[in-house]
């Protein structure tokens, strides 16, 4: 009873120290719950607990090049994938024949699909082209090839007989020898 | 329902017997090919069927190409490399033509195989035969001349080989 006399004198003089605080009502002041330590209010409870900080390392590095290679490779691939299935849906491939009597194919029409068909029409020259421009190289080498050894063989020849444009030396003009002091012997 | 008969591997005729059922039990074989029959094959075809009549105004042709026969390496005068660029290629061609035929034959061997089951030994005695023959002319002739291959280390082997065969025979 003591106590409560000294409890109710301590709440009076802290209401009258600081009326403005909400708990500090007269009407409140001994009627206030006494808060519990052992139960606290979890907002977001549901079913399953505590939200958690877990610490793990992290992945956003890894997420992050997966999400960059997936879309790289989908930039092109979806386009070709459509295109590709398009072209064997719509435009199938050749079937072959007998080539007809008298009637040349031209080059791109030896092969079955189409792609390879458009390909080798417009971006690639004919096979009998390849074929002529390898020839026309080989020509040429073996033309600066023959060239070469004629001039082997030429240079060795007016070297030796000594008759030809080549291996000549410039010698001083006749007309420029001084023979005036041979003109008188013993001398 | 009869699958694509091609005519360079015929089979031979089938000798199923006359089925003479005498138990009222259903044959599981039967249950599973008609099983088959309507899950995949009737499936398939339909859509095979589907495409085709998408495609049946685009129709396109392709031919095979033959190429003329050029003198070869043996009838070159020396020195002249147009001569030994069209040679080696005509031999080229022929080494993958040769290719192919030896795949070929080994694919008939291998079918032969496939169909006669446990008595194969007996009765692809041709088959056998053949694919030992044109495989050991194949290696005699283009077997160990390597990635490089060229026309001229194939005639040098043949006359590596005549040769030998010279040096056996006196």
């Amino acid at each position: 009873m003591v106590g409560m006399s000294v409890l109710r004198s301590a709440a009076a003089f802290a209401a009258r120290l600081s009326p403005l605080k909400s708990g500090n009502n007269a009407a409140q002041l001994l009627s206030r719950i006494i808060p519990r330590t052992d139960k606290v209010a979890v907002r977001f409870g549901g079913g399953h607990g505590k939200q958690m900080f877990v610490v793990k390392s992290t992945n956003f590095y890894d997420r992050r090049f997966l999400r960059l290679l997936r879309f790289y490779i989908l930039l092109t691939g979806i386009p070709m994938a459509i295109i590709i299935t398009g072209v064997n849906v719509f435009i199938g491939q050749a079937e072959q024949v007998e080539t007809p009597e008298g009637y040349e194919p031209e080059h791109w029409e030896y092969y079955k699909h189409p792609i390879t068909r458009w390909m080798t029409r417009t971006l690639f020259d004919s096979p009998v082209k390849d074929y002529e421009k390898m020839m026309a190289a080989i020509h040429n080498e073996k033309e600066k090839s023959d060239m070469r050894l004629t001039q082997l063989e030429v240079s060795r020849q007016m070297r030796m007989k000594g008759d030809g444009p080549w291996f000549q030396s410039k010698t001083p003009n006749k007309d420029l020898i001084h023979y005036g002091h041979k003109s008188t012997p013993d001398n | 329902m009869k699958d694509h008969d091609n005519a360079a591997y015929p089979e031979p005729p089938r000798k199923t017997p006359v089925v003479d059922k005498q138990t009222s039990v259903p044959n599981p074989a039967v249950i599973l090919t008609n099983l088959f029959y309507y899950s995949v094959d009737v499936p398939v075809s339909k859509f095979k069927g589907v495409l085709d009549s998408i495609r049946s105004n685009n129709k396109s042709v392709y031919y095979h190409q033959k190429f003329r026969r050029i003198p070869e390496l043996t009838d070159c005068e020396n020195g002249d490399y147009l001569c030994y660029y069209e040679a080696e290629m005509q031999w080229r061609r022929d080494y993958k033509v040769d290719q192919e035929i030896v795949k070929i034959v080994q694919e008939r061997m291998k079918a032969c195989y496939q169909r006669e089951g446990s008595s194969y030994k007996q009765n692809c005695v041709k088959e056998i035969e053949q694919f030992e023959e044109t495989s050991n002319n194949f290696q005699l002739r283009y077997g160990d001349l390597g990635a490089y291959a060229s026309g001229r280390k194939c005639l040098m082997k043949q006359k590596e080989r005549m040769m030998a065969d010279q040096a056996q025979t006196s």
